[in-house]
């Protein structure tokens, strides 16, 4: 019953939300970021296939995780710029989704948002299975 | 020959006894007891200032140092880690958050995430302030905190809380907290693992270098458990950090996104 404990916490479930088996990759410009708790929200014009502009909405960690991990409020990422996000779509397949790694204007690549599964339970339960 | 390895064995005792004592040496004292005093990161092993120990690619880390070790999740169970020892009805209600993937979790509410789990999370810091009467130990995720005074017994009229009432007593070089009088609202270690208001919590905080706390909790819960539940992790000195406020009530989509896929029929759920 003695074992090393390594742990983080993220507010919530990834899984209920997002769905691991739709990874999306879209670039497009930034026209908001919410810098709030629990999540920071930022939103993003994207060109579809008919030329339509979409707004996508995408979550992040919280602030303080961000400043913590290299990300300066207002300055690493601004309204007005060009950047590409990785992440996953939401189960419903609406136009938002779970930001994981975004691709600054001049190509840096940094995580805004956790791995998918974070939250959710992991791979298997904190009991033995019956 | 003989008189050879005596002199090297006794050479690396010293050097083994030296090594010891300049750890210990680096460990700061109030008084008789060593002083946690300090910013810490739970749930890690690795020494250094926050954005540099958090290179690797699990919660958290910013992924430019892809062989430092990941992180995981409170909510996972971490590989080889026995199950918890809950009683059989018990369990079951613990594999049914995990199955309904932990919407469940008091987290989500924004309520404090209780202990151990604010103890022994990574992805926000906790700064200890000791002094000679008491220890207090602030959270940043929830903004909540604990006053520990160093006493032998626990008032008489406790309300039931999220974080319990505790006391402090050192063991040795060892902090030991004990504490009770906590409601039922919260997980202890991992996705649905619940308790009642009889549980009882003895932590034991050794810092063992100027860097780390050994990290040991024992869970009793005659209710639930068939047995204390014990486990250990540590905690990290992250100078340079600082707290930050964390209002989690501010924007919380949450509840009201899961709320909306399940009326939405959206299979949510293992």
């Amino acid at each position: 019953m003695l074992a090393l404990i390594l742990v983080a916490l993220l507010h919530h479930s990834f899984g209920a939300e997002y769905d691991v088996n739709s990874p999306i990759t879209l670039t497009g410009t930034l026209t908001a970021i919410e810098w709030t708790n629990p999540h920071t929200h930022f939103y993003l014009d994207v060109k579809d296939a008919s030329g339509k502009v979409v707004n996508w909405k995408f979550e992040g960690y919280n602030p303080s995780v961000l400043i913590r991990t290299g990300w300066k409020r207002n300055v690493t990422m601004k309204v007005g710029d060009t950047i590409t996000v990785f992440g996953w779509r939401a189960r419903d397949g609406g136009n938002w989704a779970h930001s994981r790694e975004i691709t600054l204007p001049d190509g840096k690549k940094m995580f805004f948002g956790p791995p998918a599964g974070t939250g959710d339970g992991g791979a298997q339960p904190a009991v033995e299975v019956k | 020959m003989r008189f050879t390895f005596t002199v090297q064995g006794s050479a690396f005792a010293a050097a083994l006894l030296f090594c010891a004592t300049a750890a210990s040496a680096q460990v700061p004292r109030m008084g008789a007891h060593p002083d946690l005093t300090g910013i810490w990161q739970g749930g890690s092993t690795t020494p250094g200032p926050w954005e540099e120990a958090n290179g690797g690619s699990g919660v958290g880390g910013t992924g430019r140092n892809p062989n430092a070790p990941a992180v995981l999740s409170s909510n996972d169970r971490p590989a080889g880690r026995e199950g918890a020892p809950y009683q059989d009805w018990a369990a079951k209600k613990v594999l049914e958050s995990f199955n309904k993937r932990g919407i469940d979790d008091p987290t989500a509410q924004c309520l404090p995430g209780g202990i151990p789990r604010s103890v022994t999370l990574g992805l926000f810091p906790q700064q200890f302030v000791q002094t000679p009467t008491q220890v207090v130990m602030l959270y940043e995720y929830m903004n909540v905190f604990r006053v520990i005074p160093f006493a032998s017994k626990h008032p008489d009229d406790i309300l039931p809380s999220y974080m319990g009432n505790a006391i402090g007593r050192w063991d040795g070089d060892t902090l030991v907290v004990d504490s009770i009088g906590f409601n039922d609202k919260t997980w202890l270690a991992g996705t649905g693992t619940f308790h009642s208001e009889d549980l009882h919590i003895v932590e034991r905080f050794t810092r063992v270098s100027k860097d780390r706390i050994n990290y040991e909790v024992t869970m009793e819960d005659p209710k639930v458990l068939t047995k204390p539940w014990k486990l250990t992790s540590s905690l990290m000195l992250r100078e340079g950090t600082h707290l930050d406020e964390y209002i989690c009530a501010e924007n919380n989509l949450d509840p009201g996104r899961y709320e909306q896929l399940l009326k939405a029929g959206v299979k949510i759920t293992r």
